[in-house]
């Protein structure tokens, strides 16, 4: 399998959407990635989580859909949280400056780990 | 152009679906130098960020090209990202570019993320606009720093193996 390659899964739990985000996201991805999660963002019946541990690859193109994201779920009040960062793609969220925003989501992950 | 230095040139068309050959090419070169696995992902980063910003914004939706120069030295990798669009608006970047620790999520703007990122994971970076934009990254290598540094290929070595 190629471990470059830009693939979404997205797994429909009872209780939460959690989609699997492997490969690299870069400019060439992101029509494909807003395609598959613009629409569960919008449901805010269910808590949304983005798995990464097979990301390989993100930059600004990435961590800006990731920030729109949060900011949709924020204002919809509905939970969101991104788990298991690897440390490359954790490094920038630190340089950048959006760890501090996504760590607040951990928050709301527990509260999801604590309903499931 | 400096002593000693070896170029390799890359022209791509300026679409989103090619530049996963930049970042493969970049690796090929900088490990070929004994960049470290963290400095090469750092400068993936840079430089698809500066190629982004030709795909996004130099060429108005029209086709045009994206013209790579790896300039490997001694002590240093450049790389010269060029178009001849429009430009991307480097100036009006600069002021934007932060990072956005500390604000409030409503005020966050990714805007100058790119070029913030350029300046952060890169050790130099320098913008001509001139009859198309021209980005200039740097990475020099810190020899004598860290274990990989006793496996680095000379730039002399590299020419002879190409």
């Amino acid at each position: 399998m190629d471990q470059k390659q830009f693939r979404l899964v997205h797994d429909e739990q009872p209780d939460r959407h959690v989609v699997y985000i492997k490969g690299e996201l870069d400019l060439a991805a992101a029509e494909q990635f807003q395609r598959t999660v613009e629409p569960l963002a919008g449901d805010a019946s269910k808590p949304l989580v983005l798995r990464l541990e097979d990301l390989t690859y993100i930059d600004s193109t990435g961590i800006g859909m990731f920030v729109a994201l949060l900011k949709t779920r924020h204002q919809l009040g509905a939970p969101f949280a991104i788990e298991n960062v690897p440390p490359k793609v954790r490094r920038l969220f630190d340089l950048t400056g959006v760890s501090y925003f996504f760590s607040e989501m951990n928050d709301a992950s527990e509260r999801i780990g604590g309903q499931s | 152009m400096k002593e000693h230095e070896t170029i390799v040139q890359l022209s791509i068309p300026a679409d989103a679906q090619f530049l996963d050959i930049v970042r493969l090419t970049l690796y090929g070169l900088a490990a070929k130098m004994g960049f470290s696995y963290e400095e090469i992902e750092d400068m993936k980063v840079a430089v698809s960020e500066a190629c982004n910003n030709v795909v996004l914004h130099a060429y108005n939706g029209r086709s045009g090209d994206i013209h790579l120069r790896f300039e490997m030295s001694a002590d240093a990798l450049s790389i010269v990202i060029k178009d001849e669009g429009k430009g991307f608006d480097y100036k009006r970047a600069t002021k934007q570019a932060a990072s956005l620790s500390g604000k409030p999520l409503q005020d966050v703007k990714v805007g100058g993320l790119g070029l913030f990122l350029m300046k952060a994971l890169m050790d130099d970076v320098r913008v001509t606009t001139k009859g198309g934009t021209e980005v200039r990254l740097t990475k020099f290598r810190h020899r004598g720093e860290g274990e990989h540094a006793h496996e680095c290929i000379s730039p002399s070595s590299v020419q002879e193996q190409a």
